[in-house]
């Protein structure tokens, strides 16, 4: 009994320093709050950014959400027509891909930034966490909305994507090894991708995960303004500026200029462009899979290695990295920003270098 | 037909020999290249021309060619369908206005353009239809001439596909109006937003040096 | 005889009497030609009536300058339908910034004790004669749509025609009454220039733009103390003034831009019959290939054998994709027994549809992580992706009547031979396994 209590009291303690009252207010959450300014002050915008792009992806995918049709039969003549006839359709859905794209981007560096600044030491374990789940959510809507087109491409992507979680099964023990096939097929709903994969797809794409990713936004957001903006280096900066309306209008300033790079790429470059065209055809259930097979390219990180490297290295490095993730507040407690930088840095590299020459990699160890 | 297993000979072969862009056009080639075909030098050629998978549907109606039972292949066809097949096999001159039912609009158009006879002769050097094709004309209207999305291994007949960058001069020439209109009130909203950081500041620091 | 009067005499009329004028007054009494400031009787709502006024009138001439005096460039812009409902936009929103700015001015001129003292008949006229001039001008944009478009080829060959010395009113002749309202109302305009105190706007100005803020240095100490504050907030405001034009101006841009398409993007397309009907007959090929699966569905339910194809379409190099009964895709080919030969489809790696051409060393390749697999045993290259082999299916060969001749089950035992003469008939089916039925 006594120990419950304790556990209990525990408990309070630390949802209370999380969440401290005296900070609950309107007054020190917005109108008292400073942005320091020093070297790394920029990891402080990538943040809204990500925000800025998901403000897009919700807004242009409302407008595709009128002509959109997830059946089998319509789903690719639907997104044909919103690119041949509907006003502007090919500008909002190559809006919709892009910043897709964006916000993936920015979501990540934002990750490795404030993993280098060290901004998720106590009182900020909850937003960190919240952060890494939100950053999970994002690449499965990635995932999701990559089969809406119901393409050669879409479809057969699902299907190894799918395949691949089964395939997680055997390494699993005892009961365990079956959850991975249940989950597949609870996902993929019939025996093979089909209709009912796709109206799966299309409820996560479009209602459950949006419902997720606000709902956890809320809590990252509702963090990030109890605890002010982290000090993000060593030696507390000399000079702040006031987050209402100094870091309030250099965001917007910044998000607006993000606007004419997105609305130039998308009204110039379609995104499909850079897939070979028969991976464009609809799908066809009665023929091959088209070569040239691949995910997006923010998968290229973890999508390469595991055409290179045996399935369970792959799947323990993720499970590892999972773990140091969500464990990272109290990983790294100690470690001072200066490795935390290094091993941010070191991360960058691994991605960048595997999402731009992976197909080289690629090709080069294989042959 | 040994074509296939012949790249698969050589891709065996000593790694740093191979260069990477001719690895990817063979790994397409192996992944893609039937059996059977009407004119695979064509299809080889835009392949290694262009280090992208392409497929019959190019030029055809079916994405496996003209062969078999299905739709838009030879066996499928019905009576009034073989009379504009027979006509587009007659052809043999430039200039004449075909109608293929095996052929997509694409594949009509260099026949048209042409003439059958030439086009035979052309499938020892492939890269001649292009130029015969000349620059002119440009059926989905993305800017990109068909010679050019041939010889670019993109669809001609699709107006979202094409050469990335070269789609993106075009679009950026043909969208200038709004790029420009975008690019001004961005700029102004900018600067507004910068003066509006300025006066803030100011008043601030005024207040500031009030109390 | 009335059009020569108001568009041909008035017009010299008012500009030889404007330039003299004028100049009379800048010789003779060059203290008069700045408009007389109320800034120190009443600066509130000369703010708010003044400031918006100013803006909306100065780029509003501008435009009407760069319609004369550049008609083929102007011609250029507007032939963009965008760019007109562009300009047009700016034009109407700036003629209701002008009309508002004229209001408050009037109200302030009317109503302010202080100002009365100072007001002269002749600024009455003034304010009357732009309050009619601006109402013109925005009731020619309402009434005769796209002005700045038409203006082009009537009114500016109309005053080139007067500025040329060859005066033609037919140009304008059958204009609307509003617009020739609102031409003379520009004459009279230039007419009453000299004799009011509209000769300020050749008295811009301009140099106050560029020139850097000035703090008056005052000698009284009190004054002194007092000065910097006020020099500050003039600093601020002159930032506030930016900020908002920039952001308004931008932010009119942007939603012109949006909500002109945001519109046309929820009202839909209009198609015409011809691309009305392609769209159609791809939508209903898509719905009968769709159908045609679902019957194969269906038909896996109900029968007990499922026919792929006469066994005379085989062939050994080209195999013959089919839906088996756990509708899965499969490959049909011609033995080298001369009896079918059917395989999986399904890579035992990730699940892509494998190949259907057979290379020369008799195997088929799935392309999404380049495995190969040789068709007679089934076995996948040693070091590809894939470890499992593609599974061999049985099949039942039948004659037109139904009647069995051969075939072979699962396990790959074979029952059964063919003939010549039964090779031409036969069919190949693929039978439901005990396991499918259970």
């Amino acid at each position: 009994m006594i120990s419950l209590t304790k556990a209990f009291g525990l408990v309070s303690t630390f949802v209370s320093e999380r969440f401290p009252t005296d900070k609950l207010n309107y007054h020190a959450m917005v109108e008292k709050k400073e942005v320091p300014i020093h070297s790394m002050s920029w990891g402080y915008y990538t943040g809204g950014m990500t925000m800025f792009f998901f403000g897009i992806q919700v807004l242009t995918g409302l407008f595709l959400l009128f002509y959109y049709q997830p059946t089998v039969s319509d789903a690719n003549i639907s997104v044909e027509y919103i690119n041949k006839y509907v006003t502007c359709g090919a500008l909002i859905r190559n809006m919709h891909a892009w910043s897709s794209s964006g916000m993936i981007l920015f979501a990540m560096v934002h990750l490795l930034t404030a993993f280098a600044m060290k901004s998720f030491v106590k009182p900020r374990e909850i937003t960190w966490i919240a952060g890494v789940l939100l950053l999970f959510i994002t690449f499965t809507f990635g995932f999701t909305g990559y089969l809406l087109p119901w393409n050669q491409i879409a479809v057969n992507a699902t299907k190894v994507g799918l395949q691949s979680v089964e395939y997680v099964g055997q390494y699993l023990p005892g009961q365990l090894a079956e959850v991975p096939r249940i989950l597949r097929e609870t996902f993929q709903g019939e025996s093979s991708v089909g209709q009912s994969t796709l109206g799966r797809f299309y409820a996560l794409h479009v209602v459950i995960l949006p419902l997720l990713l606000v709902g956890l936004l809320g809590l990252h957001l509702l963090s990030v303004q109890l605890h002010g903006m982290s000090q993000g280096v060593d030696q507390a900066a000399k000079k702040s500026e006031k987050f209402v309306s100094i870091f309030v209008f250099k965001d917007l300033t910044l998000w607006s200029s993000a606007f004419l790079v997105l609305f130039i790429m998308a009204s110039c470059i379609p995104f499909e462009s850079f897939l070979s065209y028969p991976l464009l055809a609809p799908f066809n259930a009665l023929g091959s899979t088209p070569g040239g097979i691949k995910p997006e390219w923010y998968f290229f990180f973890v999508y390469y290695p595991l055409e290179l490297l045996p399935f369970w290295v792959i799947l323990l490095a993720s499970v590892v990295l999972v773990a140091i993730l969500m464990a990272a507040p109290w990983i790294f407690k100690g470690t001072s920003r200066k490795t935390l930088q290094l091993l941010a840095g070191l991360a960058s590299i691994y991605l960048i270098v595997m999402t731009v020459f992976g197909e080289q990699i690629y090709e080069f160890y294989k042959h | 037909m040994n074509f296939a297993s012949d790249q698969r000979a050589r891709l065996k072969g000593p790694k740093a020999t191979i260069l990477l862009p001719i690895i990817l056009t063979l790994y397409a080639e192996i992944t893609v290249t039937p059996k059977v075909e009407a004119y695979p030098e064509y299809q080889q050629f835009i392949e290694q021309h262009s280090h992208k998978t392409v497929n019959c549907a190019m030029c055809h109606v079916n994405d496996n060619g003209p062969v078999g039972n299905e739709h838009g292949q030879i066996g499928a066809l019905d009576k009034d369908q073989l009379v504009r097949l027979n006509k587009a096999r007659a052809a043999l001159l430039p200039g004449q206005v075909v109608d293929s039912p095996i052929l997509n609009q694409f594949g009509n158009e260099i026949i048209k353009a042409l003439g059958k006879k030439e086009f035979l002769a052309c499938k020892t050097d492939p890269s001649k239809l292009a130029q015969l094709l000349g620059d002119t004309s440009d059926l989905d209207e993305d800017g990109i001439p068909d010679s050019k999305e041939y010889l670019d291994g993109t669809d001609p007949l699709n107006k979202f596909h094409g050469d990335p960058v070269k789609l993106f001069m075009i679009n950026l020439n043909r969208n200038k109006i709004h790029v420009i209109l975008a690019i001004v009130a961005v700029l102004s909203i900018n600067f507004g937003l910068i003066h509006l950081i300025k006066a803030i500041m100011l008043t601030q620091a005024s207040s500031r040096k009030g109390h | 005889m009335i059009d020569t009067l108001l568009f041909i005499v008035l017009p010299y009329l008012a500009v030889v009497l404007c330039i003299f004028g004028s100049i009379y007054r800048v010789r003779k009494a060059p203290m008069t030609y700045s408009a007389l400031s109320s800034q120190f009787l009443e600066s509130k709502g000369l703010m708010w009536g003044s400031l918006p006024w100013h803006i909306g009138i100065t780029i509003i001439l501008l435009a009407h300058f760069v319609a004369f005096a550049v008609p083929g460039f102007w011609q250029s812009i507007v032939a963009s339908h965008t760019a007109l409902i562009i300009i047009e936009s700016i034009g109407m929103s700036l003629s209701v910034l002008c009309l508002f700015g004229l209001l408050i001015l009037t109200i302030r001129r009317l109503t302010s004790a202080k100002l009365q003292a100072v007001t002269s008949v002749m600024d009455l006229v003034v304010i009357a004669l732009l309050f009619i001039q601006v109402a013109l001008g925005a009731a020619t944009a309402m009434h005769c749509k796209w002005g700045s478009a038409w203006c082009s080829g009537t009114t500016t060959p109309y005053l080139w025609s007067l500025l040329t010395l060859h005066p033609d009113p037919s140009y304008i002749a059958d204009l609307p009454l509003i617009v020739k309202g609102h031409i003379l109302g520009g004459w009279l305009f230039i007419l009453v220039i000299p004799f009011s105190r509209l000769i300020h706007m050749f008295a811009v100005p301009i140099e106050y733009l560029f020139r850097p803020p000035q703090n008056v240095v005052w000698t009284n100490p009190r004054k002194f103390a007092q000065a910097g504050e006020t020099f500050q907030s003039d600093e601020v405001r002159r930032h506030f003034v930016q900020a908002a034009a920039g952001i308004l101006f931008g932010g009119s841009l942007l939603s012109i831009g949006t909500f002109r398409n945001i519109f046309s993007f929820f009202f839909g397309p209009r198609l015409s019959v011809k691309e009305e009907t392609e769209l159609m007959e791809t939508r209903l090929h898509r719905l009968e290939s769709t159908a045609d699966q679902r019957k194969l569905e269906l038909q896996r339910q109900a029968s007990n054998y499922i026919l792929i194809c006469n066994l005379t379409e085989l062939n050994a190099e080209n195999g013959k994709y089919f839906i088996d009964y756990k509708m899965q895709p499969g490959i049909a080919f011609m033995g080298e027994d001369g009896l079918p030969l059917l395989i999986s489809a399904k890579c035992t790696h990730l699940g892509c549809t494998v190949g259907n051409k057979v290379d020369a060393n008799g195997k088929i390749l799935c392309p999404c992580h380049v495995s190969f697999f040789d068709i007679k045993t089934g076995q996948p290259d040693p070091g590809a992706p894939a470890k499992e082999p593609l599974a061999h299916l049985g099949w039942v060969l039948m004659d037109e009547r139904g009647k069995v001749l051969a075939q072979r089950d699962n396990s790959g035992t074979t029952t059964g031979t063919i003939t010549s003469q039964t090779q031409t008939t036969a069919r190949v089916y693929i039978a439901k396994n005990r396991e499918d039925k259970a």
